[in-house]
């Protein structure tokens, strides 16, 4: 009767704990999802560098990082431009110059993806929230009175093409700062996987050592 | 202990053979986990991937006149990059150093520079520079403009850093 | 080996201290998983204790470097981020073994003669861990962080007279600051040290009593089975199982338990519009609320930790074996553990509309359920004596009240002898 209770919790976890492992993304809306293949997050990298850098800084990706997801030795030559490869990607622009132009230092965009409560569909929904309002001017609806202009430009979209061009570009992005929020995520799932399968294995093994000096009482 | 006095002392045991290997496998299986556990822990202590990234040091060579030299760093040590004059590298040609003797071909890339770790190889003091080579303030060895010992307690040459020239005036150490 | 053995025996009692408390230290065999989890909380302890050590080796105390420190751990230090966030999730993994490990001692009783010293020593380890982990919570030096350890600390100006000179004295400064994080961090290593020290004085307690079991009432000798090979097997297997979960939370749910909040760098002007404390504080952090004088609701709080420790004179019942011939105290029980569970939820969300009022309901229900227990432990006795208990419990009873009859009379005599 015990062991029977025993086993099935045994199994349970089992069944539970591979299904879960199986399903571990996190999805955005419109039907795009966060993506860890290097295509994704290197044309992230690439909108960050070119856009979204003028102003946001990411104080603990380096340059050097950037070949984890793909990009190669020249390719990451090219965007240091003689900085050196141990040195932190920042901004283009100085603090003084943001607080002139925003009375603020836009914030740094190395761990947004996790300092918000679903980081990588707020940043993806963010990005897409922006209306022209009837004055012409632009408006965000998440985020009342945000500084940050809409550097998308999908509040004057016009057409589901390019909509969607942009759709995909942000869910890039959103892709890539989801990364650099946690560079080592895929290592980590995958050594997950294989440390819950030895424990899973090494349960079976003890539950039938403790099944069987648990028989000698019967 | 034989198998014979196992199988006395625990009588109840069905199968005892199997239960040995069974416990064996465990046992087996719950030491490679122990051991693997351990991996991460021993390993968090090496040296962290930004420190890994400083083992290459890129150094400019501009603005280095004949005859001066220039201090840059390198995994925290001191690297000298001296800038020859045609007499230095005439004088130091001609000759095969101290006690460590070796030719200065062996010692340079390019006639013109010379790139040595700074660390004096008796303890490791830093040398400080004098007109005809470097000078170690705390035992006395005594280094010519090939950085090969002359006198003093050093035992060896100063080391070369691996490094190798990207451009006219830039080089990557490490 | 043998002769080392020997060498040590002669000198030391080895071989004798493995056998008695170890290998054949005599085990209720009809102990239940339910009693797993003190070994488990152990192991939770060293595992707590190595992953911090290793991240000490690593982290900055001082608020200028502490979150860029934890993030350099998390991105370049080799492993890092496998033992920062074991140590983040061993956290939650120690609570919810220690809550799991007292609702047994509720459950089956265990808490009463002869073991409350085993139960006191709890409450302190209790205590010790909770002391711990809300000073391990401001290192990382988020904005949760911060703003927790500010509204706690803030919460010791309710001591009359004293309050603002203790609160700044905990402090170090006007703030929390880099003082206090420094101290922080020199405590919270220091203390899981005592916990050690503590839990020896509760094993040692243990092995003078032994455990208790589900029947509630001790066994026969001949049904107490030695620790080894049985007890040893099982703490490991339910281990295994243990490792199992912890596993997929610290490799597949790592940020569950960490609020987005804290992986903003700590800003002394700018409060989150949300202050949570962690999910193992929250019933307390909701009673807390829920009193409107600050000075009423950190009694309140204070007492509602502290009142599990008066449970042996709360619960005079004769019947023994907690719950289980007890159906009043079982269903007292359920609804404590069912309010602790409403309580949590109400302490995770806004102070907002109808909550309010469940928070005052749930915290009456909570002191209640205390007040209660006196009254009705000594109505149920009655109840179930006058039903008729089974005969061996009956006996059992008997015999008790015998035997304390028979020490007030030995006690009288003594006096009597004196004068």
């Amino acid at each position: 009767m015990k062991n029977k209770k025993g086993l099935l919790l045994l199994l349970g976890v089992v069944l539970y704990s591979t299904q879960i492992c199986a399903s571990s993304n996190v999805s955005l809306l419109d039907g795009y999802e966060v993506s860890v293949e290097q295509d994704n997050l290197k044309k992230g990298a690439t909108i960050y560098y070119n856009l979204c850098r003028l102003c946001h800084s990411l104080k603990y990706i380096k340059y050097q990082h950037l070949l984890d997801i793909g990009f190669s030795e020249s390719e990451v030559n090219t965007l240091r431009q003689g900085k050196l490869m141990n040195k932190a990607i920042v901004s283009t622009s100085t603090p003084e110059n943001a607080m002139k132009m925003f009375g603020m230092v836009p914030p740094d965009l190395s761990i947004m993806a996790k300092a918000r409560k679903q980081g990588p569909e707020y940043i993806y929904s963010l990005m897409l929230s922006y209306v022209e309002n009837s004055e012409g001017v632009y408006e965000n609806q998440i985020f009342n009175g945000i500084k940050m202009p809409d550097v998308f430009s999908y509040s004057i979209a016009q057409g589901e093409q390019e909509k969607q061009a942009i759709q995909k570009d942000v869910a890039d992005v959103a892709s890539f700062l989801t990364w650099a929020s946690d560079p080592h995520a895929t290592e980590r799932k995958s050594m997950g996987l294989g440390v819950i399968a030895y424990l899973v294995v090494l349960s079976g093994l003890m539950y039938l050592v403790m099944r069987r000096v648990w028989r000698r009482l019967e | 202990m034989t198998d014979d006095n196992k199988s006395l002392e625990e009588p109840l045991v069905d199968d005892p053979e199997r239960r040995d290997f069974l416990n064996t496998v465990t046992g087996v299986v719950a030491g490679a986990g122990v051991v693997a556990a351990s991996w991460p822990f021993i390993s968090s202590m090496n040296p962290s991937s930004d420190v890994l990234s400083k083992a290459t040091t890129e150094a400019s060579l501009t603005g280095i006149n004949p005859g001066e030299s220039k201090t840059v760093e390198w995994q925290g040590k001191p690297v000298f990059i001296l800038r020859r004059t045609d007499d230095q590298i005439k004088n130091m040609t001609a000759s095969q150093g101290g006690k460590d003797p070796e030719a200065d071909s062996d010692r340079i890339q390019k006639p013109d520079w010379l790139i040595v770790v700074g660390l004096c190889t008796h303890l490791g003091c830093v040398p400080s520079r004098s007109s005809d080579g470097w000078f170690c303030p705390c035992h006395g060895s005594k280094y010519d403009n090939s950085g090969r010992v002359l006198h003093g307690p050093a035992p060896s040459n100063l080391k070369l850093p691996p490094y190798k020239f990207v451009s006219e005036d830039k080089i990557v150490i490490g | 080996m043998k002769n080392i053995i020997s060498w040590i025996d002669r000198r030391f009692p080895l071989t004798s201290f493995v056998k008695k408390e170890l290998t054949e230290y005599p085990t209720p065999r009809n102990l239940s998983f339910w009693w797993n989890f003190g070994s488990l909380a152990g192991v939770v302890l060293v595992i707590q204790i190595i992953t911090g050590v290793f991240l000490a080796m690593h982290y900055k105390a001082d608020a200028a470097l502490a979150f860029d420190s934890v993030e350099h751990i998390m991105r370049d230090v080799n492993y890092g981020w496998l033992i920062r966030y074991m140590h983040s999730t061993g956290a939650t993994a120690f609570f919810a073994v220690i809550f799991l490990h007292m609702a047994r001692t509720l459950y089956y009783g265990s808490y009463r003669s002869p073991r409350e010293l085993m139960w006191w020593t709890g409450q302190i380890l209790l205590l010790l861990m909770m002391a711990t982990a809300f000073m391990g919570y401001l290192l990382p030096w988020g904005q949760m962080s911060y703003w927790g350890a500010q509204v706690i600390t803030s919460l010791f100006g309710a001591v009359p007279f004293l309050g603002d000179e203790l609160i700044i004295w905990l402090r170090g400064d006007f703030t929390v600051g880099d003082a206090t994080l420094t101290r922080f961090f020199a405590l919270h290593y220091l203390v899981p040290f005592i916990i050690m020290a503590v839990i020896m004085v509760h094993l040692v307690a243990l092995h003078s009593v032994k455990s208790s079991n589900p029947s509630g009432i001790n066994l026969a000798d001949k049904d107490n089975i030695p620790f080894h090979p049985y007890f040893t097997t099982k703490d490991l297997f339910g281990l295994c199982i243990f490792l199992v979960i912890y596993s997929y939370f610290v490799f597949y749910q790592p940020n569950m338990f960490i609020e987005a909040e804290n992986y903003i760098p700590a800003d002394p002007l700018q409060t989150p519009v949300h202050i949570v404390p962690e999910w193992y504080f929250l019933p307390f952090y909701a009673i807390l609320r829920s009193i409107p004088d600050l000075l009423g609701g950190v009694i309140a709080m204070t007492i509602s930790v502290l009142i599990f420790a008066f449970m042996p004179f709360l619960d005079r019942s004769k019947i023994p074996g907690g719950a289980v011939y007890r159906p009043f105290y079982r269903a007292l029980f359920y609804v404590f553990v069912i309010d602790v569970l409403v309580l949590g939820y109400v302490g995770a969300k806004p102070p907002e509309g109808y909550l309010v009022f469940i928070g005052y309901f749930a915290t009456a229900l909570y002191f209640g359920v205390f007040a209660i227990l006196p009254f009705l432990a000594k109505k149920e006795e009655l109840w179930l004596r006058k039903k008729g208990l089974p005969p061996e419990l009956e006996a059992l009873i008997q015999s008790e009240e015998k035997q304390k009859a028979e020490r007030m009379v030995a006690r009288r005599k003594a006096k009597r002898a004196r004068k």
